[in-house]
């Protein structure tokens, strides 16, 4: 064995390149979360399956594996496991390949700590591995432990929630002080601010209106014209947010609101039907000759600059509910400050810094996109749908969702019979025209469904015909809100509840994130909590009077903004959420509200 | 040697040269000369093992006798000492006090009553129970023990740091010239040593 051994060695030795190039990792044990694998289930309300899978060879010690709540040791039950006596190990119980613990009586939210500690049989302990589990969601996060297994940096962990509970706050103080100082730094401050937002998904949806617009100027695009056009549209747009923080700041109304207004919305909308007509080549949107040259710098290229600041103006309508918490700190500012020139710098470089990457996209990007030919018209076509979808996505937020769908599914026909779904094919065709038919036929069979599940009252693009499955007997019921738009209504709507803790929520028909929200809410283990609790909705789509005096008693910016009430009717500090929700976030708070 | 013994060993010999791992190049010295961490064996040694270990970890004490019995008979070995308490709350309670016997130069005999406890799952009153049976001066050890234990602590954290730098994935771990490995027997330290030699003898040394 042992000259086997010195063989191998000399082998090993004589190839020293085999040693740089192997990956060391082959030859270390491996990391101990490769070795203990843990999963955790629900096996009843508030029970819980903690599962671990063992690899081979290694094993894990009974009296090594405990869970803590908040801190507090929890009764973990655990089957015996396999006796091991050894002088140096003593008498302990091990568990191989796999086990499984119990943990019962736990809350609907709670973040739990799990650890776990094992050897491999080849030689070597593992240090302590601690998991971190949402008891709302089920995720599992790391924790890092320190010298003794000790939670080294446990303190910091409420610490972090506790900082990205309060960030909407931190956002606007740090807003302030960018405020209170020279006008230089504000403006940086948000473009800054801009920039981040800029890579948010709610910017992407711009890049393909703003390849079309480059598009529709053809072979005639230089870097110079994709910059021009590209900076018509996002100044445009930025105007479009200076105008809002100038009238902001004069009147302390909230007009990223008046925006999405339905006069706003469907104006917004014909202007994006407008665009896809010309799109499709009805006409072409433009400027007297010489104005537009001017304009262009004396390019030739028809109108498209006017038309790119037309874009940019409609674009900061479907940007403008993406981004509620950042802008509701400047919208804040310019409310706050009542300075109607400062607001309107504030918003303006907030959108110019949004803007930013895309007129480098615009200028450089240009140089990517083909050239000319005749597919530039399939191209030009191609857009004039994604405008028609736009246009479809913004008036949907003033249609109910049954309407939508049948909106939506007239306009998947649509783009089927664009796409050749309904050509007669000739023998000879060729297998673009079969395969154009193929995808005309499905996304029209797709819209036809479409309209289908809207007549049996479905509003789920994903699952127009799950009405069919049946109305689902084991659904629980859905959650019911009190629908309230005026001080007065609020009022009744807290007192019929009174002495007990609230979720208020502001939504507008036109917020799309809200919608995302509600569903993070229908979720089974959030609507099992929210059942308890009066729900008052503050529904902000018109921008009255009444809603804005309601929004201005709780300092809402804008929706979605949700909070909890105790008993009293005061708002519970720290359980403001603005925004986008997690289960997670909406879970702590309603723990930290005893509900 | 058994077949057991000759896969670690090959996981250290495969592991080898960890000097062409990007966390050692800056650190080796860091790391081999740490001047706070206790050594033993011979200080000029031509071979240096480092020593990764827990109180509370059954195969550091169960290996530990045969790394002390390999050392005292190659007579040229030089040992470092680096307490990696990760297992339990006591190991890092342990180390401390093996530390702290540091300065009244006893390090070595704490290290060793500490390794020698028989069991698993130590507490805290029977490592003191075995430091105090050990015949180091308990006042002085106390003294030291608060009047170094930010130093302490330091080394420890420290120690943790190199660990992980070096991507350990726990106790024991050997870093034998050259080689990395996990826990060996007698069989096991002779031949590593003598191929850390052999290494060493065609140029790749580590200091």
């Amino acid at each position: 064995m042992v000259r086997f051994l010195k063989a191998g060695i000399q082998l090993l030795a004589a190839l020293p390149v085999l040693f740089f190039t192997a990956p060391i990792n082959a030859q270390t044990p491996p990391p101990a979360d490769t070795v203990f694998a843990l999963a955790a289930s629900h096996t009843g309300d508030d029970t819980l399956a903690l599962q671990w899978t063992i690899a081979p060879g290694n094993y894990l010690y009974r009296d090594h594996l405990s869970a803590k709540l908040d801190g507090k040791a929890l009764p973990l039950a655990l089957p015996a496991g396999q006796e091991k006596d050894d002088p140096n190990f003593g008498r302990v119980e091990i568990f191989h390949d796999r086990v499984e613990g119990k943990l019962s009586a736990l809350p609907a939210s709670g973040q739990l700590e799990v650890i776990y500690q094992g050897c491999a049989e080849q030689g070597i302990c593992y240090p302590p591995v601690a998991k971190n589990i949402d008891l709302a969601t089920l995720t599992i996060a790391n924790v890092h432990l320190g010298l003794g297994g000790q939670d080294a940096i446990n303190a910091s962990s409420p610490g972090d929630e506790q900082a990205a509970a309060t960030k909407p706050e931190a956002t606007t103080d740090a807003t302030d002080s960018y405020l209170a100082g020279n006008p230089l730094l504000m403006a940086a401050g948000f473009l800054g601010f801009g920039l981040l937002l800029a890579f948010t998904p709610c910017v992407f949806p711009m890049i393909p209106i703003l390849s079309a617009m480059l598009a529709q100027s053809g072979d005639r695009l230089s870097i110079g014209r994709g910059f021009v056009l590209s900076s018509a549209y996002v100044l445009a747009m930025a105007a479009a947010y200076g105008i809002v923080g100038l009238i902001a700041g004069w009147s302390g109304a909230n007009l990223q609101i008046s925006l999405q207004t339905p006069i706003a919305l469907s104006l917004a909308a014909a202007v994006f039907v407008a665009l896809a007509l010309s799109m499709f080549g009805f006409y072409e949107i433009g400027l007297p000759a010489g104005l537009s040259n001017r304009l262009s710098g004396g390019a030739r290229g028809g109108g498209s600059v006017m038309g790119a600041a037309v874009l940019g103006l409609g674009s900061a309508l479907i940007v403008g509910p993406c981004v509620t918490p950042p802008l509701a700190a400047a919208m804040f500012f310019a409310v706050q400050s009542g300075e109607s020139f400062k607001g309107a710098a504030a918003l303006f470089f907030l959108g110019l810094g949004m803007g930013l990457p895309l007129i480098a996209f615009g200028t450089f990007g240009a140089r990517i996109l083909p050239r000319s030919g005749p597919w530039m018209i399939r191209v030009r076509q191609i857009f004039g749908a994604v405008f028609l979808g736009v246009a479809a996505m913004l008036i949907a937020r003033l249609l109910s969702p049954s309407v939508t769908l049948v909106l939506w599914g007239a306009f998947a026909i649509g783009i089927g019979v664009f796409l050749g779904g309904f050509d007669t094919l000739e023998v000879a065709s060729g297998w673009q025209r079969r395969l154009g038919k193929t995808a005309g036929i499905i996304v029209s069979l797709y819209g036809a469904t479409l309209i289908v599940g809207a007549s049996g009252g479905a509003s789920d693009l994903t699952r127009p015909l799950a009405f069919l499955a049946g109305q689902g007997a084991a659904q629980a019921p859905s959650l019911e809100a009190m629908q309230t738009d005026s001080p007065a209504s609020f009022d009744a709507a807290m007192a019929a509840h009174s002495g007990k803790p609230m979720l208020v929520s502001f939504k507008a028909d036109w917020c799309t994130v809200c919608k995302s929200n509600e569903t993070i809410m229908e979720q089974p283990d959030i609507r099992r909590r929210l059942h308890a609790l009066p729900i008052i909705d503050v529904d902000v789509t018109k921008q009255d009077a009444s809603a804005r005096e309601l929004m201005s008693r709780f300092s809402v910016v804008g929706p979605p903004t949700l909070f909890l009430l105790d008993a009293k009717g005061r708002e519970i500090p720290g359980s403001r959420m603005i925004g986008p929700i997690t289960a997670g976030e909406i879970a702590k708070r309603l723990s930290q509200a005893g509900a | 040697m058994d077949r057991r013994q000759f896969c670690q060993l090959a996981i250290g010999a495969g592991a080898a040269p960890f000097v062409a791992g990007a966390a050692w190049g800056s650190d080796i010295k860091a790391i081999l000369h740490d001047p706070e961490a206790p050594e033993a064996g011979n200080p000029k040694g031509d071979v240096t093992i480092v020593d990764f270990s827990d109180y509370n970890c059954p195969f550091c004490k169960k290996a530990e006798p045969d790394l002390i019995r390999v050392i005292k008979e190659d007579g040229k070995v030089r040992l470092v000492y680096k307490d990696w308490p990760i297992l339990t709350e006591a190991s890092v309670y342990g180390a401390k006090l093996a530390l702290a016997a540091k300065y009244q130069g006893k390090y070595d005999v704490v290290h060793h009553a500490l390794m020698s406890i028989p069991g698993a799952k130590i507490p805290q009153s029977k490592m003191l129970e075995a430091v105090q049976a050990s015949g180091v001066d308990m006042d002085r050890l106390n003294a030291d023990l608060t009047a170094h234990a930010a130093q302490i602590s330091a080394l420890l954290q420290r120690n943790m740091e190199q660990a992980n730098a070096l991507g350990l994935q726990g106790t024991p771990t050997y870093l034998i010239g050259p080689f990395k490995t996990m826990t060996l027997n007698y069989a096991g330290f002779k031949e590593a040593l003598a191929e850390a030699r052999r290494r060493q003898a065609a140029g790749n040394i580590i200091k």
